[in-house]
Order: C-alpha cells, then sequence, then structure tokens
C-alpha cells in the first residue's frame, strides 16, 4: 500500500536560497497533519511540489506512490487541492467552476450536477450558485475553493492555509468543514499559521523550519515531548509595566500574555529547574506571587519552543 | 452548524473519477475559456469595432460623392485591406492575456493542479481564442461579402481566399500572442508588446529591408499584405524601383524597390511563425512555475 501523501529528499533551490533543504514527510492514510513553520520555512514551496506548481530541484515527491513530476496527470486526478488563495475566473458562476474542474477530473452528467449541489451545500454556497464569481469577497471565494478541492472526492487533499483571511465567523464554518473532512476519511495536509486550529482539526503534526523536518508526531505527542510548558500567575500588588517587560524579557520565556492587572500567562522552556529558577526570578523582580500553576502545555508553546531551539 | 452528508462512508475515500484524455481535456478547455470571450467585454468590443469599420466603408464613399466599385473584387479589396489592423487587435485582446493571465490574476493555482497537462491546456486555450477570432473575420467577411452581393451583383470568390489568408494570418498573429503572453510576467506589457510588434516593429522592419532592397518575405506582417492583394485580379508583381524625394530618381532622392508577397511564400511564413511561435510558448508555459 502506497503512503497517501511523501517527500523524499525534496530540496528546492531559488536563485541560491534553498526553500525547502533535504525534506523527507509522509502522511498516512486517513490522518489529518498539520504543516507548521514560521514564515519562510518552506511549507508553501512543499505544497507547490507536492501540487505539481513548482519542480523539484532534487527529490522527488509523491501523490499515492506516484511521482508528481514524472506522472503529473496520474498523481494529480486523486487529489484536491487549496494552494494561496486561489483566484477564480470572475466571469463564471460557483455552479460553472466547478463543472469546469470536475470535468476535468472526468465527472459528468448526473453525477457532476449532485456532487457540485452537495460540496455547494456544504460550504454554504448554494444560494450563489448561480452568481458570477467575480463581486464574492474572499471569505466566498474561499469557500468554493474549498468546494473544488473536495469536488471529485479525492483521497488525498492539500490545503495551504485554507482560513488565511476570512472573518471569524468564516474561520470557524471552514473549520467545521475541515473537521467533516476528517471524519470522511480524506487524507489530508494542512500548513497553518493558526496553530489552535491545527491543534483543533489536525491528529498529526509535521513541523519544519528552514526547509527542514524538525519534529514529527501526533498532537499528543509532540505536547508531551516538548520541553516547555505553560504558566499562569497570579500577583499580591497590580504590576507595573517594567515588571511585566522584565518577565516578558525573561531567557527561558517564549510566550507572554497579560490578563489583568494581576493575572499574566507565559510559555516557558525547560524543566522542573526552569520553572522553580522562574519563580524566584519573579521574586527578584519584585513581585509578590500569589499563585503559580501549570495549565499544561499547548502547541502554541511546543511550537515556540521548537522553533526557538532550532536557532 | 455544517453536517458532512451522512451516508457518506467513513472508510478510506478514494475517487472512482478518472481523468478523460487529453483530447477530451481540451475540449473541455475550448469551452470555458470560449465562455470567457463570449462573457467579457473584448469580444463585445472587437465586434463593435468590426461594425464600426463596415459602417465607415460602406457608408463614407456615397457620402463624400464616390460610387462603389461595379466590381465584386474590387469591392471586398477595400475591405480585406483592413483585415490585417482587425487582426492584430484580435491577437491582442484573444491572445495577450491567455497565459500570463492565470500566473498574474493567480487562477493557476486553481487550474494547474488539476490533472491536467500543460500543452493540453495551451492547446485548449489557442483553440478558444482561435475560435473567438474567426467569429469576428467571420462576420466581418461575411458582412463585406454580403453587401459586394447587393451592391455589385455578384459574389466575389476572390474575397473568400482573402478570408482563408486573413485566418492564417490570424492564426499566426494569435501563436505570436500567446508566445509573448507566456514569457511576459504583465497582462498588459503582454497586450502592449504584441499590439507594438505587429503594428511598429514588424513594420519598421518591413520598412528598414525595403529600403535596403531586400524583400522582407521572412517578416509575417509582410506576408499579411497577401490578404488585400489576392483580390486584386491579375494579382500585382512588384520589384520595380521608384523615387521618394524631391524628384523620381533625382539627386537627394531615395531609390525604393517595392516588393510583393508570393502567396505561397506568405503562407509558408505565415505557418512557420505559428508552429515556431506556439513550440516555444509551449517551452517556456511548461516550464514556468507558479512561484509568486
Amino acid at each position: 500500500m502506497s503512503v497517501p501523501i511523501r517527500t523524499e529528499n525534496l530540496t528546492k533551490n531559488f536563485n541560491g536560497f534553498r526553500a525547502v533543504d533535504s525534506l523527507n514527510i509522509e502522511v498516512n492514510k486517513g490522518s489529518f497533519m498539520g504543516f507548521l513553520g514560521p514564515n519562510g520555512a518552506g511549507k508553501t514551496t512543499t505544497i507547490k511540489i507536492l501540487t505539481g506548481l513548482l519542480s523539484p530541484s532534487s527529490g522527488s515527491a509523491y501523490i499515492n506512490g506516484i511521482d508528481v513530476t514524472e506522472e503529473p496527470k496520474v498523481a494529480l486526478t486523486n487529489l484536491g487541492t487549496i494552494v494561496e488563495t486561489p483566484e477564480f475566473y470572475p466571469y463564471l458562476t460557483p455552479n460553472e467552476t466547478l463543472a469546469y474542474m470536475g470535468e476535468l477530473h472526468g465527472m459528468t452528467g448526473e453525477d457532476l450536477k449532485r456532487r457540485t449541489k452537495e460540496v455547494l451545500d456544504l460550504v454554504k454556497m448554494s444560494e450563489w450558485a448561480d452568481k458570477r464569481i467575480g463581486k464574492f469577497s474572499k471569505g466566498m471565494k474561499q469557500r468554493v475553493a474549498v468546494a473544488q478541492a473536495i469536488l471529485h472526492e479525492p483521497s488525498v487533499v492539500v490545503l495551504d492555509e485554507p482560513t488565511s483571511g476570512l472573518d471569524p465567523r468564516g474561520i470557524f464554518e471552514v473549520r467545521e468543514v475541515l473537521s467533516g473532512l476528517k471524519n470522511e476519511g480524506y487524507t489530508i495536509l494542512m500548513s497553518s499559521h493558526m496553530l489552535n486550529e491545527v491543534q483543533e482539526v489536525c491528529d498529526e503534526v509535521a513541523l519544519i523550519n528552514r526547509g527542514q523536518l524538525l519534529k514529527r508526531g501526533t498532537v499528543d505527542e509532540l505536547i508531551h515531548s516538548a520541553n516547555a510548558r505553560r504558566l499562569e500567575v497570579r500577583t499580591f500588588k497590580e504590576t507595573t509595566e517594567v515588571q511585566l517587560m522584565r518577565v516578558s524579557q525573561l531567557n527561558a520565556v517564549t510566550d507572554f500574555e497579560s490578563f489583568g492587572p494581576r493575572d499574566f500567562a507565559l510559555s516557558l522552556v525547560g524543566g522542573d529547574e526552569a520553572q522553580a529558577n522562574l519563580l524566584e526570578e519573579l521574586q527578584n523582580i519584585g513581585l509578590k506571587v500569589v499563585t503559580f500553576k501549570d495549565s499544561g502545555i499547548s502547541l502554541e508553546s511546543m511550537y515556540m519552543s521548537l522553533i526557538k531551539d532550532s536557532r | 452548524m455544517i453536517h458532512i452528508s451522512e451516508n457518506v462512508s467513513p472508510t478510506m475515500k478514494k475517487s472512482v473519477y478518472v481523468a478523460p484524455s487529453d483530447l477530451s481535456q481540451i475540449g473541455i478547455v475550448v469551452k470555458y475559456d470560449f465562455l470567457k470571450y463570449l462573457r467579457s467585454a473584448r469580444l463585445v468590443g472587437m465586434l463593435a469595432i468590426v461594425t464600426l469599420v463596415l459602417l465607415l466603408l460602406t457608408a463614407l464613399p456615397p457620402l463624400l460623392g464616390n460610387s462603389y466599385a461595379d466590381d465584386a473584387n474590387k469591392f471586398i479589396n477595400t475591405y480585406a485591406s483592413f483585415a490585417s489592423i482587425l487582426i492584430i487587435i484580435g491577437a491582442t485582446l484573444f491572445a495577450g492575456d491567455a497565459i500570463v493571465s492565470e500566473f498574474q490574476n493567480h487562477t493557476g493555482y486553481l487550474l494547474f493542479p488539476k490533472p491536467v497537462k500543460k500543452w493540453v491546456l495551451l492547446a485548449g486555450k489557442f483553440l478558444a481564442s482561435m475560435g473567438a477570432m474567426f467569429l469576428v473575420l467571420l462576420f466581418y467577411y461575411g458582412v463585406a461579402l454580403l453587401l459586394g452581393l447587393v451592391i455589385t451583383g455578384s459574389f466575389s470568390v476572390l474575397g473568400v481566399e482573402s478570408l482563408l489568408l486573413a485566418m492564417l494570418y490570424a492564426v499566426a498573429a494569435l501563436s505570436v500572442g500567446f508566445l509573448i503572453s507566456s514569457i511576459m510576467k504583465g497582462i498588459t506589457g503582454a497586450q502592449i508588446l504584441t499590439f507594438a510588434l505587429f503594428l511598429f516593429i514588424f513594420t519598421i522592419v518591413t520598412g528598414v529591408f525595403t529600403l535596403g532592397g531586400v524583400e522582407p518575405w521572412f517578416v509575417v506582417t509582410y506576408s499579411s499584405g497577401t490578404i488585400g492583394y489576392i483580390t486584386q485580379n491579375p494579382y500585382p508583381t512588384g520589384g520595380s524601383d521608384t523615387g521618394v524625394g524631391p524628384g523620381s530618381l533625382a539627386p537627394g532622392g531615395v531609390a525604393t524597390s517595392s516588393y510583393i508577397p508570393d502567396i505561397g511564400v506568405a503562407i509558408a511564413v505565415m505557418a512557420a511563425y505559428t508552429l515556431v511561435s506556439l513550440v516555444l510558448a509551449y517551452y517556456f508555459f511548461s516550464r514556468r512555475e507558479m512561484s509568486a
């Protein structure tokens, strides 16, 4: 059985800049993998190679065991994609756009109509099915993009920041669609900057930086393996801005957030010793700590910790 | 709340659809690309320009006190002489942005990850633009031939031959337009270059070679001269020296040669431009990446 998505020593250079560096990733059947990394990490480049939009400088990318560069037509048949923010032909309606894309995939007649209606219902765009896309908002276009990605019921879906540019309601709705896809058995690779989104919908995470894989595993595995924790602190007296700034600049602190005059939370790299040292540091800064509790580790903390380690 | 359909099996997905043959996919691309021309202002605009040209060419002679030619071929000659400029405008509108727009407008992110080969996309888009261009030419020549029939009482067979040459020139011009579109980074630049190349650059090259006493048989716009010449019976011959300046071949004057393109050579040149341009267009398009 072929792995649905696989890259093998994938490398891509742009005028001397190495965007992807010998990257090896695999997404198992039925898995929903979040593809994380800071800007310029190589996520979009990897996705573009997987979807046939770019050619690798060396190495290979496979969809269902078929080399995307060698046999693009066969490899892309069973693939649904959203790459960057796709634009649509403004003179076509969603119905016509889906008909165009569906026909290229081999869909015809009643089957195409039925499936078009299904996916437009799914993304709540049925009402605009016969309106030209030219005047649609970015959110509406993104929903049509989701619809075209799953129209032909591909086994593999590759999404590049599918909620990018959407308003909170749009993000919520697309995220629900994505959660639904997971239940339907699609194999999905999704890049995202939104860690909470990845934590919510993905069951696996691959973290890359500078084109290289830093870590890969289930969300739980990564969180447990991370050398980081999130701490919530309440002080006896109100904190001053200077005190907060000094806390946020402490060496082991990767993320800092103030909730009120006496409450803040931070992410800390390190184990028990680092936590004990932090308490001492807080006292040195002049804070009288009332509560100092470990609130677990978020994917965000893990992400920051790993990125920091890789620098 | 969004509900996923209940009847979908929770087991692994497997698409049951198989991408159609390359030939079928060309037909699909043609269908939707031609829809672009039907719905966009450019085909309507092009037809409006053609209508205006037809009106001016038909209405102006009587308004200026001139009578129409009494021979159908002479009548159609006036119209045929304007076909080249219409083709240049058509090539600019229908070919200039055909490829580059997929990159600049980001529609390539939608289309290119589909299981369709680049040459299929190129062929489909080219045939669609050819269809739009032929529609315009058929309308133009159809009306002109009909007017000739009504006004002179006879049908111009040479007019039909002129139409065929115009169609061949249109294919060559579209091919060059596609080549430019596959190289250029912006739509506007591609369209301006297509227009300028045919209207100015090729014309200047033709002029320079003619002044130098070399027949510019290899310039496609020179070959397009056959579109008008073919309606003259007999077909004109060139090569005579004429003087330009204060006096014919007088001191200070410039000796020039007037050349008339040979029909066979012109057809071969237009076919060669088509073939070479399309091969190069495919070469550049297939290597172009959505890296922006």
